[in-house]
């Protein structure tokens, strides 16, 4: 049977389907009270919690003791002490702004840093970039904490003793002029005067090679090009241009080569701007696990990860009629790819075809379809290349043949972790163990850089010089915004500094990098007559861009060689796809909390990975996942020969037959965050032609064999709206409603599900008008509804919130890919705690903004749509009046205050909240309380996170640092507001569209969010108010929400789809 | 009438006491009064003007005119100034353009209260030091208008009477008893006095006061009204501000530009005083504590190159060998006599101990105030909203600094004082271009519906204009 319209609405999992009871039962509770016991137990004394009157006298004595001796207290002398010079450009209690560029080996993002009294505490996307336009990403947002990580290596280490510079350099030296062969084995190098330094080094001592290689492999599309059009580049691609973007397994907007980029071009083919003329792109991913790039798609072609090849050679066929040879392909796939090949030939010159393969034959048969169907020269150019990839690990194949044959006796490990990310290379690990001399240069500890003799640890991009070319001809600047906080040097200067090649003065490297540019950059441009005031006009911009490069090569190919070496597809019965997560990259971020606890778009799973597994749908009622797991089982997964236990998650949109587990998870040499956090399984990465290849065939999965303990799912948590009621009104359980009504209406008309309240509204571009019409009818019966009202509300509006401001957020639903950006800026921006797996786990995780993730459509291939939630600031808020001591309240601007020193903690207000937004501090997780037994430990660190003086560096000083026991939620980011509208005070002018930004929005790469004054009558923030899209979630219940969403609006194309 | 109703007669008596005591005016409730109303703008000791005049005296100044003159004064002056009352216009010409808060919901006894207090401290006799604008003398001092002692004689009064009625109650029960042939046993004055009714009564009284005192000194808990801590430096506001008339935001530069206004790096000291090495009061002594902290060497006019590197006897050294040249050229004299030993090992210690805390081990770096303003962590305040958008005066929250030696905390920075502030505190609503978007008030004022915008128009008493 088609389960098409009968589940053709929306849904956020396969309990909402089912209609669990548990399900049912904690979406009704808003305060989810696990015990105690349960929660916190290990410990023995805290498992005897059986209270009795002798221990409430105890306590009821202690509190009023310590009560007394409080109050008997002296107020402490508090001191006051300026600088002795105070620095020009500082003025303590104002920020000052800093252009820089994140940079994560090839990955990088210009940036704006947020600096108070010199502290780095935020950073915002650099607008000015050709690049990324002022967006970032959730890495990006995050790095900012990784400057306060506690265990950054702080000091130069010989043999794991600290020892001075002047030591370590004499040592490593000495040892560098007797090496037979040296080799600097680094993540791709993106920086130019890096790569010049390297080349000094190499000069000096020559026999010296640079062995780049990236963490997450690109570099079949580096040879593809390289035998296509002689320029051995990742090519300039243009989303924005393309009306028909098919990927085959490349999570462009999540991880794949320059996410922030592909993103911010991406939603500009899919914001609907005019309804009666809606033009939308066609995304089509071809895939076996749900990316979040396939979340976004509009069609989703599933194909077991060893077919990819076979996949893209049968596409190849059909689109240029060459003889592709037969294909071990389905027929319902091979009907979806004759669809979209006819499209691709219907769409020449605006199509875009993209691979995340490693196989250089696949992707020179991708570079075919390109070039066949006109994307050269419109959708993908040669102009501006990308420079982000440009490391093969091929480079590290050679490299143990070359230590083993002693060939090579030095290497130089410059910020990366090959021994984590290519475990699966044989030897490798034994190779670097090995070698005579071996050196990291590397900020914390990871597994390479326990195998290695000297430590010279690096500065974080916060603290350094530094310039980025991520594409040809647009080059950004690193800029220090913080002195370094311990004994650390930057890589490339210690690398100078060995070559002898260091400039002298205070900052050796900035006058390196001056030079380098003066030689270089200075020259490409004649705008500036003097270099100073070139490179200062650079180093403020924070960016730079010239010419940029070369026009694509002639095109050759050869057709039949490419075929040929397309592999076979595997047979196994169950294939596993290994995925980049998001959040912590191939282990690369996985020491930082903050993107640990950031759930996956997908899964909505945080801290640690998961085994995805199909959901299979009994034919009856029932969805199970494959082999009868269902959510926070344990299962055993054996690949190959190895065997990895792990919780499950069951997947709508995965193939059947395939399972996919992300990487990066389970290191086990780092600091306090990321230690036993998930489960390594780099070890099974495959191999094909010498290259990574990120799946697997011969994989099992057994049956259940336990269960996760602290399962941290948020997949169902903070749902709205889920209870079963039967048309009397009456609450009845689930399976009565379901018996009673037929399995095909559960989903539809009951009272408080997700269909019958208005929280998604969704259409497909092709019947856009008519759903707007039917918006439009329904919310003018919300509308009517609501006008029946005790209260004069529309005169109270007249007289309180249309004077002054009233404030607003607009989402766009269309633009919003779900990356979590938004996520992470408002945690560092309101300096949000992080809880840890455990109390993830207990549904007590703090961020004020998730991104609820609900599927719609066909049950096993569905669509995405996320959902931004934060507060929604209603006038008519219903958590304000419940409140018994008036700690949350309304503003005339509109705002739903929360005042944390008044508020008691009886949490009414979050019981009674619709949207669930508002978060309760269970525990001490800032430390702002006295008692020690009140603070948490988020993982194995030694100091609770926020106790830790060095990671409270990173808080805002100007938003309160919450204390155990009070409510907190999205604030509009206040502070930001206050100090806008004070900004236009003193300058004595009206506010302007766009003065006001909130954290969400300036962190956003594609334009989802926008905050503005709804009072205003004109500018950006008021034409998004007016597009006929918009909805308010819940707006039946008449709490007048400040918040807009848009309807989600998509493109799927029917006949693309298996029939 | 029975037992019972003579019982409850008797507690009415009491509590009818107590209330009496209550609602007369007198000088200690007047004191709570002053606090709460007029100390913001009058100085405690009623002898010098604050923001608003001298208050000693004011009955006097008055006396020509009707009492309810006063009254209406200090409810409403600027009424009685529209009204053209000649006393108000008089006090107007000298005190223009400051407006005395109105006080409507003062009543003639709350006024009569606060000026038997104003009178009972203008007439105490000072206390024997202290500058001027600081402690006025306690309210427990005897004097004229304190009837304390009535009430107590009124109290034993009542308390004697109670006993007599006890007495002539069992009296009368003893009577009672012997008409009906009933032997009457007498309980014993302690028992009678401890009697259930008069012990719950105690105990509900104690539980009463206890609960009132607590809450009004928790209020108080953390507040620091009239804080005066000794700094390290013995730097005075009165010639700075005062007598040389340098602007507070010459030094206190971050008040038009960010929350905190600042407290001066030391190289702002350095801009007057790397050509001024002599106070006038102190000599070297306080001015050498800038030169230590900055690292310059007065004698030869120059900064010190790696000042920080200095060891701490160098340091010594070097500003002992400056404290004794000054002394000898200032004495003239060739060699230092023993008093001027003295002198020079007091100011070289006074330098160290200013210098040096258990944190800070070295003389060199940054001075560390005792820092006298302190919010609670959750409060936001902004100077730049105040000072550059609100043009509100320094002196409003702050006192006249120009005339302290010693800085003391004049407002009590209390919740309560910001948000009255915030009620009567009028918006420059026309003069800045930022409120145009307030229509419906610029139309109110248009059409007199509304006299004035008020902070707390435009929100200002809103939790998270200042909590967030």
């Amino acid at each position: 049977m088609s389960m098409k319209q009968e589940f053709g609405d929306i849904w956020v999992g396969e309990k909402d389907l089912n209609r669990d009871e548990d399900f049912i039962k904690s979406a009704q509770n808003e305060i989810q009270n696990p015990s105690l016991v349960e929660s916190l137990g290990e410990s023995e004394a805290v498992q005897d919690m059986g209270g009795n009157r002798r221990d409430f006298l105890k306590m009821l004595g202690f509190g009023v003791g310590a009560a007394t001796v409080a109050a008997g207290c002296d107020i402490p002398v508090k001191r006051a002490i300026p600088y002795v010079i105070k620095p020009e450009e500082i003025v303590p209690g104002v920020a000052t702004y800093y252009a820089s560029t994140y940079v994560s080996g090839g990955e990088s993002c210009p940036v704006l840093v947020k600096t108070r009294e010199g502290r780095p505490i935020k950073v915002e996307g650099n607008d000015m970039s050709p690049i990324t336009h002022g967006g970032t990403s959730a890495r990006v947002q995050a790095s900012v904490l990784s400057l306060y990580d506690t265990n950054r290596l702080k000091n130069p280490t010989i043999g794991g003793e600290a020892v001075s510079w002047d030591d370590l350099d004499s040592k490593v030296m000495s040892a560098l002029s007797s090496a037979r062969g040296i080799r600097v084995v680094s993540h791709t190098v993106i920086s130019p005067t890096g790569r010049r330094a390297m080349a000094d080094f190499a000069a000096k001592y020559g026999n010296v090679e640079l062995v780049e290689y990236d963490a997450v492999s690109s570099a079949a599309i580096l040879e593809a090009n390289e035998k296509s059009f002689g320029d051995r580049v990742i090519p300039n691609y243009h989303f924005d241009k393309a009306d028909l973007i098919v990927s085959f397994n490349a999570d462009f907007l999540g991880t794949w080569i320059s996410p922030v980029e592909y993103e911010h071009q991406y939603a500009k083919n899919r914001v609907v701007d005019d309804v009666h003329h809606a033009h939308l792109s066609k995304h089509v991913q071809i895939e076996a696990q749900m990316s979040m790039t396939g979340s976004n798609a509009d069609n989703r072609i599933l194909v077991k990860p060893s077919q990819q090849g076979e996949a893209i050679k049968y596409l190849y066929g059909k689109v240029t009629g060459a003889s592709a040879g037969s294909s071990a392909l389905d027929a319902g796939v091979k009907k979806s790819l004759d669809g979209l090949a006819a499209q691709l030939k219907s769409h020449t010159g605006k199509s875009l075809v993209v691979s995340a393969s490693n196989i250089t034959s696949e992707q020179l048969l991708i570079n075919a379809i390109n070039s066949a169907v006109g994307s050269y020269g419109s959708t993908i150019s040669f102009n501006n290349a990308s420079l982000q990839r440009q490391g093969d690990e091929k480079g590290l194949l050679k490299l143990v043949q070359e230590i083993k044959s002693g060939a090579v006796d030095a290497v130089i490990f410059n910020n990366c972790n090959p021994v984590f990310e290519y475990s699966f290379l044989s030897g490798l690990t034994e190779a670097i163990d090995g070698v005579k001399t071996s050196v990291a240069l590397s900020y914390d500890i990871n597994d390479t850089t326990s195998l290695c003799d000297a430590v010279a640890p690096t500065n974080h991009y916060l603290e350094s010089w530094g310039d980025v070319e991520a594409k040809r001809g647009q080059v950004s600047v690193v800029q220090p915004t913080i002195s370094q906080l311990f004994d650390t040097r930057q890589g490339e200067l210690s690398l100078l500094t060995w070559a002898g090649a260091a400039p002298e003065g205070d900052q050796p490297y900035y006058e390196y990098l001056k030079s380098s540019w003066q030689s270089t950059f200075f020259g490409g441009q004649s705008k500036y007559l003097s270099f100073n005031s070139f490179w200062d006009q650079s180093l403020s911009d924070g960016v730079f861009s010239y010419g940029g490069g070369s026009s694509a090569g002639e095109f050759t190919f050869d057709g039949a060689a490419a075929i040929r070496s397309i592999g076979k597809a595997a047979s196994s019965e169950i294939e596993i796809s290994f995925t980049e997560p998001i959040t912590i990259g191939n282990g690369t971020h996985a020491n930082n909390p903050w993107l640990h606890e950031m759930p996956d778009p997908v899964t909505r799973c945080a801290w640690g990975n998961y085994l995805t597994v199909p959901v299979g749908f009994d034919g009856v009622k029932k969805f199970k996942g494959f082999n009868g797991l269902s959510d926070g089982d344990l299962a055993k997964v054996t690949i190959g020969g190895a065997t990895y236990t792990l919780p499950v998650v069951q997947q709508f949109g995965q193939m059947p037959g395939t399972v996919s587990i992300a990487l990066g998870y389970g290191r086990d040499k780092v600091g306090g965050a990321g230690k036993n956090i998930g489960v390594n399984v780099n070890g099974s990465i495959g191999m094909v032609d010498g290259r990574a290849s990120y799946h697997a065939a011969d994989v099992t999965v057994s049956k259940k064999v336990g269960k996760e303990q602290w399962y941290s799912s948020v997949q169902y948590h903070n749902t709205m709206g889920v209870t079963a009621e039967n048309k009397k009104g009456e609450e009845i359980n689930a399976d009565e409603a379901a018996l009673a009504e037929g399995y095909g209406n559960i989903f539809a008309g009951y009272q408080g599900s997700l269909v019958g309240r208005s929280i998604i509204r969704k259409t497909h571009v092709d019947n856009i008008e008519h759903a707007v019409e039917e918006l439009i009818h329904e919310r003018e019966h919300h509308q009517g509804l609501n006008a029946e009202t005790l209260y004069p509300y529309d005169e109270y509006r007249k007289d309180k919130y249309e004077v002054g401001h009233h404030w607003g957020l607009h989402v766009d639903l269309n633009a919003c890919t779900g990356c979590g950006a938004c996520t992470i800026a408002c945690m560092a921006e309101n300096n949000i705690p992080v809880v840890g797996k455990k109390q993830v786990a207990r549904h007590q995780e703090m961020a004020w903004l998730r991104i609820d993730r609900y599927y719609y459509g066909d049950v096993t291939n569905p669509n995405v749509v996320y959902q931004p939630m934060m507060c929604q600031h209603c006038d008519n808020a219903p958590c304000e009046n419940v409140c018994p001591v008036n700690a949350t309240n309304h503003s005339s601007e509109g705002l739903n205050q929360m005042t944390y020193n008044r508020c008691i903690g009886t949490r009414y207000c979050a019981n009674n909240c619709p949207y669930k937004v508002r978060r309760f501090n269970w525990l001490d997780y800032t430390t702002a309380d006295l008692f020690p037994a009140n603070q948490v430990d988020v993982n194995e660190e030694s100091v609770p996170f926020g106790a830790d003086n060095l990671t409270r560096m990173v808080l805002n000083p100007d938003v309160t640092v919450r204390s155990r026991g009070v409510i907190e939620k999205c604030s509009f980011c206040v502070q930001k507001i206050q100090e806008g509208k004070l900004t236009a005070k003193v300058e004595g002018r009206q506010l302007r569209d766009g003065d006001i930004k909130s954290a969400c929005q300036m962190a956003c790469p594609t334009g989802a969010l926008t905050f503005g004054d709804t009072n205003m009558k004109e500018g950006d923030f008021h034409d998004k108010l007016e597009s006929p899209l918009n909805m308010i979630v819940l707006e039946e219940i008449n709490v007048r929400s400040s918040v807009t969403y848009t309807m989600k609006v998509n493109n799927r194309d029917e006949s693309l789809e298996l029939s | 009438m029975s037992l019972k109703h003579i019982k409850v007669g008797l507690i009415g008596c009491f509590l009818l006491c107590f209330q009496l005591t209550w609602a007369q005016p007198s000088a200690d409730s007047g004191k709570t009064l002053f606090k709460n109303y007029c100390a913001t703008c009058h100085a405690k000791n009623m002898k010098t003007a604050g923001t608003g005049p001298a208050l000693a005296g004011t009955q006097e100044r008055w006396a020509d005119y009707p009492r309810e003159d006063l009254y209406g004064w200090i409810r409403n002056s600027q009424a009685m100034i529209n009204a053209g009352h000649p006393r108000a216009l008089e006090l107007w010409s000298e005190w223009k353009p400051t407006v005395m808060t109105s006080w409507p919901n003062l009543t003639d006894d709350d006024i009569e209260s606060i000026l038997l207090y104003i009178d009972a401290v203008a007439n105490a006799v000072p206390t024997a030091s202290g500058p001027a604008g600081d402690v006025g003398p306690g309210g427990s001092s005897g004097g004229g208008g304190n009837y304390t002692w009535l009430y107590w004689i009124l109290f034993a009064a009542l308390g004697a009477l109670a006993l007599i009625l006890m007495n002539y109650i069992s009296g009368l029960n003893k009577l009672a008893a012997a008409k009906g042939n009933e032997v009457y046993v007498e309980k014993p004055l302690l028992r009678r006095i401890f009697s259930k009714p008069v012990v719950s009564l105690l105990i509900l009284a104690a539980v009463i006061f206890g609960g009132y005192t607590t809450v009004t000194n928790a209020i108080h808990l953390g507040r620091q009204q009239g804080y005066e801590p000794d700094q390290p430096i013995n730097f005075s506001h009165a010639i700075h501000a005062g007598e040389n008339k340098i602007d507070c935001q010459y030094c206190h530069d971050g008040a038009r530009r960010s929350k905190h206004a600042v407290i001066p790096a030391t190289n702002t000291c350095m801009n007057c005083h790397s050509a001024i090495k002599n106070g006038r009061y102190f000599g070297t002594e306080e001015l050498t504590k800038i030169y230590a902290s900055v690292g310059y060497d007065p004698s030869k006019n120059s900064y010190i190159e790696d000042y920080d590197e200095m060891s701490q006897e160098d340091v010594k050294e070097l500003y002992t060998k400056w404290i004794t040249d000054q002394y000898l050229s200032d004495n003239e004299i060739d060699e230092l006599d023993r008093k001027g030993t003295r002198e020079v090992t007091r100011q070289i210690e006074g330098l160290i101990s200013s210098l040096t805390n258990e944190q800070k081990k070295k003389i060199q770096g940054p001075i560390e105030w005792e820092r006298i303003h302190n919010l609670p962590d959750h409060v936001y305040f902004n100077h730049a909203q105040h000072v550059v958008a609100g043009q509100v005066e320094c002196q409003t929250c702050h006192g006249k600094v120009e005339e302290m030696e010693v800085v003391a905390q004049y407002a009590p920075l209390s919740m309560g004082w910001c948000i009255n502030c915030h009620r009567e505190t009028e918006v420059n609503f026309e003069g800045n271009e930022y409120y145009a978007n307030y229509e419906l008030y610029h139309e109110q004022l248009a059409s007199g519906e509304k006299e004035k915008i008020t902070v707390e128009d435009i929100g200002g008493l809103e939790c998270q204009k200042c909590h967030y």
